[in-house]
């Protein structure tokens, strides 16, 4: 075949492929449009799954008369007059190309009415022919209809799913927009059901539970408002990265990242290396393998992102990829951190289950209702503006002790030069007094620290057990032994007080050649964290000096064991998660196994420096460290209440 | 076997070889046992884990000859209750069990037969080593400690004994330092030796050779396996290591840039004020040495700090010559050494904060300890 122009017909339908590649992608184009167009109501009606009509009605601008018929050409667009805007986008749509490419697969009918005009005008245009172009009485705003989309296009009809996939694909659209734009009121409606409907009262809380469902929602906090600057050493070009939203408690955990929804400037997209700074602040929290649910808010200055980087526009690239990486991980972790996270009863009933006891559902439901003093000061950040600290009255010295904490301080700024937080903190934080959220909605909670525990004994060999305010404790001693450690040399690695002990001879280390390189490269976060090593020829190493805390072990056994860990690590893109992978091999190592008889004294110094802990509650590794049953639950169990 | 004791020495024989008895989660259950057995007009109390085998006799009026093992608990706990009168002990040959018999007091113990007993060798004088039990007990002391405790190593779970001409010398090493204390022996010898011995067992024998005055006999088995500290009544057996101890003699520093006298005891007190602060900080402890011009009226600082709890110095007076120097040490390590120098005054040569520091006690040639520096966070 002799090569050829393609007829117009053809080059849009290919185009349009890219942007509208199924009914959702179409609905997406639309709720952009009306979001830009200023619109405070957007109603959503799909039939079949979007195959057989679309309509968004929104109360926006509207579009001009004559501006109508210019809308569905290519590139047309009022977003963007030059170049120069595409470096500072503020819309959601600016290649207009969204209309065009919708108008070249399907039947749309628009109707619209500027806001500034008496009439409006309908126009209806069947795989990009105009049929219909005349004026019509209608309220401001625009209204498109989609139908039969992909009719003429049996290719793509055919890669199509099941109209309850595609029905899935739009709610997830409108779900996403729902949370980024609280202040507008989304309707959807599927087949004629009600699907989304939120408030558009403003509150981001109200749309999550209407799209999250109200557990869940009760399980997550607000992120600390935290504005960081980019570009510190350039005065002028200084600008904040914001990050806002809501995260997931340790103890909400999923299966996988899909349940975190990330945003940037209203925008939601999907960016593995954002999720993973979510998944990273959650860092041995959450048990390997499950991953918490986030909804955040970036707002980074229109400058410093590219969103002219994916068809969808699903991807956006950022100026200073890491500033935001390191802000979101930071926020989340200093949140989290921040939060006061008493026992959760979940957690509690979870390891009784694993104990092979049984349990009505229905204790397991009631569970987080009728715990006691810990869990409502868990949701006194999410439900109310003052957080409520006083335990109850039993305990009543402990709650009074940690307002008092909290008292003298009347602008507490969060902790983030804490320097025990696991995230690198490249830039320093400013404060923002004028801050875009109420100081209320991010109440700064003193740490997560155990109340006073009385041990009662060790069970097991394993176990410590131990009286609380809420109930019984049972502690892991080998975990909880592994999380001070880690602490301990956390903070001694951030603080840069690392203590190498050297050796009088060195000691000689061979491990399989095929793992030698990962040592080479690694020696300097060896040496770090206390090792000093250098290489000694092939797959031969020197150990010249080892942490203090490990002289008691087995030096060649420990470096092959860090060396392995460092394998499995090696596709972590960051050098810190290395050095943390590291650090829970040299803890875990020197921590007291299980099985170890230990002393009264012994378990008081262990449960007295967990209490001193950061996170006490789960191990490096994101296990627990202990396992709570409040005296309610052991009424329960011993079926001494309802 | 029949025979009768006295219940205060067979009660001091039983503490004795208690140490040697295997815990009781031991896969062979008669290590868990203690051997009676008539022996020359004597009983012989035995026991060992294979590692550590200690034989003890005890004067006994013998009837009937024999043998049988009796669980060490339930002997030891029982003979520590008796009257201090005479005990009886008879033994039915078909039960395997002996009747303890005192004043009014009957008892029956079930034994396990001594035939499956592990043989614990016997001394014997063919070219045996002669050491004073004082200078043993001083060399063992002064050592053991530096060993190290994790297995990873083997040989240097060992303390070596190095015997020739009239001195005997022992070396022990955890990596990290190093302790080296030498000795006269009792009786020249013509053949140089040298044996790696565990340091867990060779503590017991310096806890068994205990307040003895008597020459201690020291024989090495011809197969080179085991070890035999024999005493009056006592015979102690330790395994060796058969294991290559690292050629140490090289580390020891052979000059100083500093050389720091100080008191012991005194040192001693500022390490364990330190400790209390250092045990947060992963047990370093800065020593600051300030050399005056005219040598005398120099200070000593030692310093700990743990960031969360408070921090620590002492200054010390002391005598030194040459150059100032910093230097960081597991102060535990200090503490360990400063505990076994019985000179009131000790001495540390100092080269640079990254070479070993050298303990001795001032006017005691026979101990040298080296300690490797920490490396002081880079603050």
């Amino acid at each position: 075949m002799p090569i050829q122009i393609l007829p117009e017909s053809v080059v849009s339908r290919i185009a349009a492929g890219e942007v509208i590649e199924r009914p959702a992608s179409a609905v997406k184009e639309m709720v952009e449009n009306a979001i830009d167009a200023g619109a405070t109501e957007i109603k959503v009606e799909c039939l079949e799954g979007g195959r057989r009509m679309i309509r968004i009605t929104d109360n926006g601008y509207g579009i001009h008369t004559d501006e109508v018929a210019l809308a569905f050409a290519h590139h047309a667009t009022s977003k963007l007059t030059s170049a120069e805007d595409l470096e500072h986008i503020n819309t959601l749509g600016f290649r207009g190309e969204a209309l065009a490419s919708i108008a070249s697969v399907s039947i749309v009918t628009c109707v619209s009415r500027h806001k500034d005009e008496t009439t409006g005008t309908m126009m209806r245009i069947d795989n990009s022919r105009v049929i219909t172009h005349e004026r019509i009485g209608r309220n401001p705003g625009s209204t498109m209809t989609i139908e039969h989309l992909f009719a003429r296009m049996p290719a793509r009809l055919k890669f199509l799913k099941s109209n309850q996939t595609e029905r899935g694909h739009i709610d997830g659209v409108i779900t996403r927009y729902a949370m980024a734009y609280p202040h507008i009121r989304f309707t959807l409606l599927q087949d004629g059901k009600v699907i989304v409907q939120s408030t558009g009262n403003g509150s981001l809380r109200d749309v999550l539970i209407e799209v999250l469902g109200g557990q869940d929602v009760e399980k997550m906090i607000a992120l600390n408002v935290e504005p960081t600057t980019v570009g510190a050493e350039d005065e002028a070009s200084r600008s904040a990265i914001t990050v806002r939203g809501f995260v997931g408690l340790p103890t909400l955990d999923h299966n996988s990242r899909s349940r975190i929804t990330l945003f940037v400037n209203g925008r939601p997209v999907q960016d593995i290396k954002l999720a993973s700074a979510v998944v990273q602040a959650y860092h041995t929290l959450l048990m390997v393998g499950r991953y918490p649910v986030a909804v955040i808010m970036v707002q980074v200055p229109s400058e410093d992102v590219d969103v002219n980087a994916h068809p969808a526009k699903a991807e956006v690239r950022f100026r200073d990829a890491n500033a935001v990486f390191s802000a979101i991980q930071r926020a989340v972790r200093t949140t989290l951190l921040a939060h006061l996270a008493p026992p959760e009863a979940p957690v509690s009933i979870k390891g009784i289950e694993n104990w092979g006891l049984t349990i009505s559902d229905e204790v397991s439901h009631d569970a987080p209702v009728t715990s006691t003093t810990g869990n409502e000061a868990a949701h006194a950040p999410i439900i109310g503006h003052q957080p409520r600290l006083a335990g109850s009255e039993t305990w009543e010295r402990v709650g009074i002790a940690r307002q008092a904490q909290v008292a003298p301080d009347a602008h507490p700024q969060p902790p983030i030069s804490n320097p025990q937080s696991l995230i690198p903190n490249p830039q320093s934080p400013i404060p923002n007094p004028q801050s875009s959220i109420p100081n209320s909605q991010a109440p700064i909670l003193p740490k997560p620290q155990l109340p006073a525990l009385r041990i009662l004994g060790q069970l097991a060999l394993a176990y410590i057990i131990a009286e609380g305010p809420e109930g019984l404790y049972l502690i892991d001693q080998h975990a909880a032994h592994e999380r001070i450690l880690f602490e301990r040399m956390m903070t001694q690695h951030d603080l840069g007080t690392v203590v190498t002990q050297p050796l009088l001879d060195p000691v000689v280390v061979t491990i399989p050649t095929s793992s030698a390189y990962v040592l080479e490269e690694n020696i300097n976060v060896m040496y770090e964290l206390g090792f000093e090593i250098d290489p000694f020829g092939g797959a031969t190493f020197l150990v010249r000096g080892v942490p203090s805390m490990m002289i008691q072990d087995d030096i060649v056994a420990a470096v092959h064991e860090i060396v392995a860990e460092m394998e499995a690590g090696e596709a972590e893109p960051l050098r810190k998660e290395i050095e943390a992978r590291v650090l829970r091999r040299v803890c875990k190592r020197m921590a007291v196994k299980a099985g170890r008889v230990l002393p009264l004294s012994e378990m008081q110094a262990l449960v007295r420096d967990l209490e001193a802990c950061q996170s006490p509650r789960t191990c490096p590794h994101g296990r627990p460290t202990m396992i709570q049953i409040g005296v309610g639950q052991l009424e329960k169990l011993f079926g001494r209440l309802g | 076997m029949k025979l009768s004791c006295l219940q205060e020495n067979l009660a001091k024989a039983l503490n004795i070889v208690g140490r040697a008895v295997a815990p009781r989660t031991a896969t062979l259950p008669v290590l868990t046992h203690i051997l009676l057995a008539s022996d020359n007009g004597r009983l012989r109390v035995s026991a060992t884990n294979l590692e550590l085998g200690v034989n003890c006799w005890i004067g006994a009026k013998v009837e009937d000859e024999g043998a049988i093992t009796l669980p060490a608990r339930t002997l030891t706990e029982l003979v520590s209750l008796l009257p201090s009168d005479r005990i009886d002990l008879e033994l039915n040959n078909r039960t395997q069990a002996v009747r303890v018999h005192c004043s009014k007091t009957d008892t029956n113990i079930k034994g396990i037969d001594a035939q499956e007993f592990p043989i614990v060798p016997i001394f014997d004088p063919e070219g045996a080593i002669y050491v004073h039990a004082d200078v043993l007990r001083k060399l063992i002391a002064k050592t053991v400690f530096a060993a190290a405790t994790d297995e990873s190593r083997p040989m240097l779970t060992g303390v070596l004994i190095r015997m020739n001409e009239n001195r005997i010398t022992l070396f022990a090493s955890d990596g990290f330092r190093l302790s080296v204390c030498s000795g006269q022996l009792a009786q020249p010898i013509t053949e140089p030796r040298q044996v790696l011995v565990p340091a867990k067992t060779l503590a017991e024998v310096g806890r068994i050779v205990g307040d003895q005055q008597v020459p201690v006999a020291i024989a090495i088995t011809p197969a080179r396996g085991q070890i035999l500290f024999h005493l009056e009544n006592i015979d102690v057996v330790s395994q060796l290591i058969d294991q290559k101890f690292p050629e140490v003699e090289a580390l020891i520093p052979k000059k100083y840039e500093t050389l720091t006298v100080l008191n012991t005891a005194d040192l001693l007190k500022a390490c364990k004020q330190a400790s209390i602060f250092a045990r947060d900080a992963s047990d370093v402890v800065r020593v600051r040495i300030t050399p005056s011009e005219a040598g005398e009226g120099s200070t000593v600082d030692i310093a700990a700090r743990a960031d969360e709890k408070g921090d620590n110095m002492n200054e010390l007076e002391a005598s030194c010559t040459g150059v100032p120097i910093e230097i960081g040490f597991n102060v535990k390590f200090l503490i360990d050494v400063l505990s076994v120098i019985e000179t009131p005054q000790v001495s540390l040569s100092t080269v640079t904060p990254k070479s070993p520091g050298l303990f001795k006690g001032l006017g005691d040639e026979s101990f040298q300890h080296i300690v490797m520096p920490i490396n002081l966070p880079k603050s």
